[in-house]
């Protein structure tokens, strides 16, 4: 979630601004529905994104949405725009929130898949066994997320955050996995998990 | 594909000629000097199971009720139980002169300082939001902290537990390679007083820059001095010395998607004199199984072989030598090892704690705690890591699966 980076669509910034100056973000007590109304502002109203580098949660497996808010919250993976989202998260919280967001139906991204890129991406995906932690459907499991459907520009900035060793937090397989990888073959792995 | 494999290959000559530059002309990711250009392991020819993938570890502990102490099995005269819990993700441990554990976690990113009181523990995380906190060692009261990117000092630690305030940093001191892959640390003072630690192969299975990965090396206790122990290590994440010998043994995890059966993870001696030997890694396994994708010529020729082989993907971990006086006389200066448990493998194995009985460069090996891993139902319960002596000679065994600790005691005929 990058809500408060410059070249943000307006709508978000201010919805992210309010919410975090109102300080209701930190708020402890807050009920579930409440901290989902929160997300709905970056993360899609049915957790389906349809902003720029911001990924869906919608399907995502429960331990995944679990273990990074847990990381977040401790500071492990920095992502600046959750963190007064995060920071007051008690386990129970998360646990809730998790549940909530992988019980919610994935929707392919709007954006438009080259297929040409999305076939090229497989033969990587093979190539770099992307399907034996993601499933061959990349539907994800456990600790790794699903990547069908998803926002093609986040999967580009997350693979280029892997490649420079910016997002910490992950198991550092994910690391060796795509390491080599050129902008182009990150692009193309990115249009292909969206087109699935 | 062609392109970046070729790429590759210019890039890692490069680099083991020693230049630093590396033209951007390529269009390759940034490599470092020393990266290792790619995995070069063939799916299809391991043959085994597609889907198989490392085990999520929960960031959050298992609640006491439900840690699986009562599954635990010991020889005759052995008993188990919960020593601590609530600390999720916790690995290594360390105690301080003050009798403070201190212990280590990877991808949660915590030290935790564990005192005890009126026969309780009390669980404090010390440090959070580092980057695989591993490796901890401890000496003359300060508590060394290493992260993958950063090596920290705390003083005086054990009279600021609650709050450890800024440590002395020693990250430009040691100067670790950057790359994050197989490069969490184990550290732990030698008998020479120098502090030992490595750095893995950054790769499942690759060429790695011998000046750089796959080492074992020590340095002076303020990062000066580095010296390298021992080459072509893939994955060492546990190492002691016999209490007689003074020899270092350690523990090496075997590489990935070559097949079921291996090649079998390895316990290594560096026999006395032997320092900077090489254990073989890419192109030697096991008990001198050629690298079957990455091949040379006379493959295991001056590698030094396993004093054991430990299993197929078992995982061994955590390795002491055992000095206390409460268990059988049959047990002094035995080697126990965690072995944290496979996942690279259709039918789990390891989930325990194993005693290796050295003779000079050989050990023999047998079971010793049992019982979280269902053979039948292909389950498993928890994952011992590490182990480390108590005072009293018990035994203190964690499971970063449940977030716990085990107190192993002998309480039978000496």
């Amino acid at each position: 979630m990058n809500c408060v980076r410059p070249h943000w669509r307006p709508l978000a910034l201010a919805l992210a601004a309010a919410l975090s100056f109102a300080g209701f973000a930190a708020a402890q007590n807050m009920p579930l529905a409440e901290r989902i109304e929160q997300c709905k502002g970056c993360h899609g109203e049915d957790g389906n994104s349809r902003l720029e580098k911001i990924p869906s949660l919608a399907g995502q497996p429960e331990f995944f949405v679990m273990n990074q808010l847990v990381l977040m919250r401790e500071g492990v993976r920095r992502v600046e725009p959750m963190t007064p989202f995060v920071k007051e998260l008690k386990d129970p919280d998360i646990f809730a929130l998790a549940r909530h967001f992988a019980s919610l139906p994935p929707k392919r991204s709007d954006e438009p898949v080259d297929p040409v890129l999305a076939r090229r991406g497989a033969e990587i995906a093979a190539a770099r066994r992307c399907a034996s932690c993601h499933l061959p459907t990349l539907a994800g499991q456990e600790q790794m997320p699903r990547l069908a459907g998803q926002r093609i520009d986040y999967l580009i900035a997350a693979m280029k955050s892997y490649l420079d060793d910016t997002r910490t937090g992950a198991d550092t397989a994910m690391t060796a996995s795509i390491v080599g990888l050129s902008e182009a073959d990150i692009t193309a792995l990115a249009h292909y998990a969206a087109s699935r | 594909m062609t392109d970046r494999f070729s790429a590759s290959r210019l890039l890692l000559l490069a680099g083991i000629a020693g230049f630093s530059m590396l033209t951007s002309s390529i269009s390759l990711a940034q490599q470092p000097p020393g990266m290792s250009p790619i995995d070069k392991s063939n799916p299809a020819a391991s043959k085994q199971d597609g889907n198989l993938k490392p085990h999520a570890t929960p960031p959050v502990a298992t609640p006491v009720e439900k840690i699986p102490v009562d599954k635990l099995k010991l020889p005759t005269g052995f008993k188990a139980e919960i020593w601590s819990h609530g600390h999720p993700g916790g690995r290594t441990m360390v105690q301080g002169d003050k009798g403070t554990v201190f212990m280590g976690s990877r991808i949660i990113g915590r030290v935790y300082a564990i005192t005890e009181k009126d026969g309780k523990r009390d669980v404090k995380i010390l440090l959070q939001g580092l980057t695989q906190p591993n490796g901890l060692a401890f000496r003359n009261g300060s508590l060394y902290v290493f992260a993958i990117n950063r090596v920290l000092r705390y003083d005086n630690i054990e009279s600021k537990l609650d709050n450890p305030g800024d440590p002395v940093e020693l990250t430009k001191e040691f100067n670790l390679p950057p790359e994050i892959h197989h490069n969490w640390k184990y550290a732990a003072f030698g008998p020479d007083g120098k502090l030992y630690i490595q750095v893995g192969a950054n790769c499942n299975i690759c060429e790695i820059n011998p000046g750089v990965h796959g080492q074992i090396r020590r340095y002076n206790a303020d990062g000066s001095g580095m010296e390298i122990v021992a080459r072509g290590v893939r994955n060492t994440v546990g190492f002691d010395w016999h209490p007689v010998t003074k020899e270092l043994w350690f523990t090496d995890n075997g590489r990935d998607w070559a097949g079921d059966a291996g090649p079998q993870d390895e316990l290594n001696r560096i026999a006395k004199g032997q320092e900077g030997a090489n254990y073989g890694f890419p192109y030697c396994h096991a008990n001198g199984i050629p690298d079957p994708d990455i091949k040379k010529p006379n493959a295991c020729a001056g590698v030094v072989m396993p004093a054991a082989l430990t299993g197929p993907h078992t995982a061994g971990l955590g390795i002491i030598f055992y000095t206390g006086s409460m268990f059988p006389k049959t047990y002094q200066n035995v080697a126990f090892i965690a072995r944290r448990g496979s996942w690279n493998k259709s039918q789990k194995t390891g989930y325990d704690v194993i005693v290796a009985r050295t003779n000079g460069g050989s050990a023999k090996l047998e079971p010793f705690l049992t019982g979280l891993l269902d053979d039948k139902k292909n389950e498993f319960y928890g994952r011992p890591t590490y182990i480390m002596q108590m005072k009293d000679g018990s035994l203190l065994v964690s499971d970063e699966q449940n977030g716990a600790t085990y107190r192993i005691s002998y309480a039978g005929k000496q």
